[in-house]
């Protein structure tokens, strides 16, 4: 059990010097010891105090850099710790954050806002916000369609779930093609691969927070995410009615998966891989996989992000493209290494 | 502990399963719910144990209506372990057993240093001491059920439901669950197939048929040949041994 403290202690240091490391990663290259000395400023005085001659590296570090990969590192934990809950409320290890009609929710909602314009009177970031419907609205309609002609139960959830998706997808397609848009097609296809560029201050006074919550109240709920693996009826015999527990969990985590999606996209395969490759670690309890998780999908971000400025010279790849190239190869060889069963055995 | 069921009824749509159905389990005593498949025995125990919600009558413990207490009070008077346990994640052996300590739990608390001795405990009772880092997942039926047993001696209640626990087992781990459970002198309410089981543990027999109590009493006043004639439609041989234990013979084809 102490080794499992360890573990989160030490994943928690090598977050805080990966987020350090890869600000010097990029195409213009940055020293540690500029690096130390813009985050000294920026964390405790603002930068009022720098050289003139720091002033471009100040604002490539703290006004570029910075956001987007403490923006990585969040949407990396949301995802995770969300993956995780999914799966956990569907009784299901190939769950992952979307299963609920949230990728065809927000797909639909982005089509809306970069076809028709939808929401484009809300600032900037209307397809974000217009995602960001799409994306909870879809979660509030499947706990509200699962939960007619009795409680929702796992299947329920599924299946109220596949079907939403089913409308959502065949509307969004209806929309493409009767916009017969190239430029606007070309629009949603980068943006449904997902992207840390929309990174900013303002965007992580949200996320930062949001984040930082969501996984603190899911570490606390072990003992009832611990529950629902074993299922509504043996949960009873052990004293707790999984059903609100469930209604919660599922509205905080559409919150989060809907923020991931209005601040980055949609970026896949973190939160199904995420949850597996920790279980192999720390073993099915909850005590130990919501907070192992949320560091390490943290840190899968964080890199991959690098890796995406990097990869490239002078572009950068969709972050999307790059999870799934990494994420795909890391599954199946976890599945035919045969040492981890998924659960299924 | 006390259970007291007083003209309990439950109906899926106008399928009657279950019809006035009135039920006493006397604090120590063992009892065991015999019937054929569809009688309703299981679903009873679902009443009692609060996975189903009958439609009609109410069941007491100890005096107090069932739907009074919450999931957690009666989680404290009442351990169960059913027929079948599959899980879709891999937890290990003690893992399971320490979920057993859930109802004493609050929200916040942490397993500490009594729940995991415990659940030690309850393992060491049903012989798996040595299997408490082992997957639940590669564990035979027998031992699955035997964790499952040592899970609901850690929620330490005074009664114990077994709803056809041995359902799936060979004789060897049938009998092994049952003496697990005989010595162990809690209150024991049991659906049991096997009439020959039945008659070794139970004090006393509780028959239903289509959903109707057909006869109470001990396994010897109950069981003769023409009463599992009746409820079964099988003809048998009942015989008492020199030692006091009864022996069912079931005789096909006639």
């Amino acid at each position: 059990m102490n080794n499992r403290i360890g573990l989160t202690i030490i994943l928690a240091l090598i977050l805080i010097i990966s987020i350090v490391i890869s600000v010097s990663f990029g195409s213009a290259e940055i020293s540690i010891q500029d690096i130390v000395l813009v985050l000294q400023e920026g964390l405790f005085s603002d930068g009022a105090n720098l050289p003139e001659a720091m002033l471009p590296i100040h604002d490539i570090v703290w006004l570029l850099r910075m956001p987007r990969i403490l923006l990585a590192a969040c949407i990396g934990a949301g995802l995770s710790v969300c993956g995780v809950i999914m799966q956990a409320i569907v009784k299901n290890p190939l769950a992952d954050p979307y299963i609920l009609g949230v990728s065809s929710g927000a797909s639909l909602g982005a089509t809306a806002a970069i076809l028709l314009g939808v929401g484009a009177a809300m600032g900037e970031n209307f397809v974000g916000i217009a995602a960001f419907s799409g994306a909870f609205g879809v979660s509030l309609a499947v706990m509200f369609i699962a939960n007619i002609g009795g409680r929702a139960n796992s299947v329920k959830l599924l299946l109220a779930g596949m079907a939403l998706s089913a409308v959502c997808s065949a509307f969004a397609s209806f929309i493409v093609y009767f916009a017969n848009n190239m430029e606007g097609m070309q629009s949603i296809t980068y943006w449904l691969m997902g992207s840390m560029a929309g990174a900013s201050w303002d965007l992580l006074q949200i996320m930062v927070p949001l984040t930082v919550i969501a996984v603190l109240f899911f570490c606390t709920q072990h003992r009832i995410l611990n529950l629902m693996l074993l299922g509504d009826e043996t949960a009873v015999t052990l004293g707790r009615d999984l059903h609100w527990y469930r209604q919660g969990y599922l509205l905080v985590s559409s919150v989060v998966v809907g923020f991931a999606v209005y601040a980055a996209g949609m970026i896949g395969f973190v939160g199904l891989i995420v949850p597996h490759v920790v279980r192999m670690l720390t073993g099915t309890d909850h005590k130990h996989l919501v907070a192992v998780s949320a560091l390490s999908g943290s840190i899968f971000l964080v890199w991959a992000d690098v890796l995406c400025r990097v990869i490239l010279p002078r572009t950068e790849l969709p972050i999307g493209i790059l999870i799934s190239l990494i994420g795909a190869p890391c599954f199946v060889y976890l599945m035919v290494k045969r040492t981890y069963g998924f659960g299924g055995n | 502990m006390e259970i007291l069921a007083k003209a309990v009824r439950m109906a899926f749509g106008s399928k009657e399963i279950l019809k006035d159905m009135d039920f006493t389990l006397r604090d120590k005593e063992f009892v065991g719910i015999i019937g054929p498949n569809g009688s309703g025995k299981s679903t009873f125990l679902k009443c009692v144990y609060r996975v189903q919600k009958p439609t009609g009558g109410e069941i007491l413990f100890d005096g107090k209506r069932l739907d009074e207490l919450s999931y957690r009070e009666s989680a404290l008077k009442l351990a169960v372990v059913a027929q079948h346990n599959t899980y879709s994640f891999d937890f290990s052996v003690l893992e399971v057993v320490l979920m057993g300590r859930s109802p004493h739990k609050k929200m916040l608390e942490r397993d500490n240093q009594e729940d995991y001795q415990i659940a030690r405990r309850a393992l060491d009772v049903v012989g798996l001491a040595a299997f408490e880092k082992r997957s639940f997942a590669t564990l035979s039926g027998g031992e699955q059920q035997r964790v499952i047993l040592a899970r609901a001696l850690t929620q330490q209640t005074e009664c114990l439901v077994l709803d056809e626990p041995t359902n799936h087992l060979d004789i060897k781990y049938q009998l092994q669950i049952m003496d697990i459970v005989k010595s162990l002198g809690l209150t024991v309410v049991a659906a049991v197939h096997d009439l020959n089981i039945a008659t070794m543990y139970c004090d006393r027999l509780v028959a239903l048929k289509d959903g109707q109590v057909v006869g109470v009493g001990t396994p010897r006043q109950l069981l003769t040949e023409q009463f599992i004639y009746d409820m079964y439609g099988v003809r048998s041989k009942v015989r008492c041994e020199a030692d006091g234990r009864m022996n069912i013979m079931y005789l096909p084809g006639l």
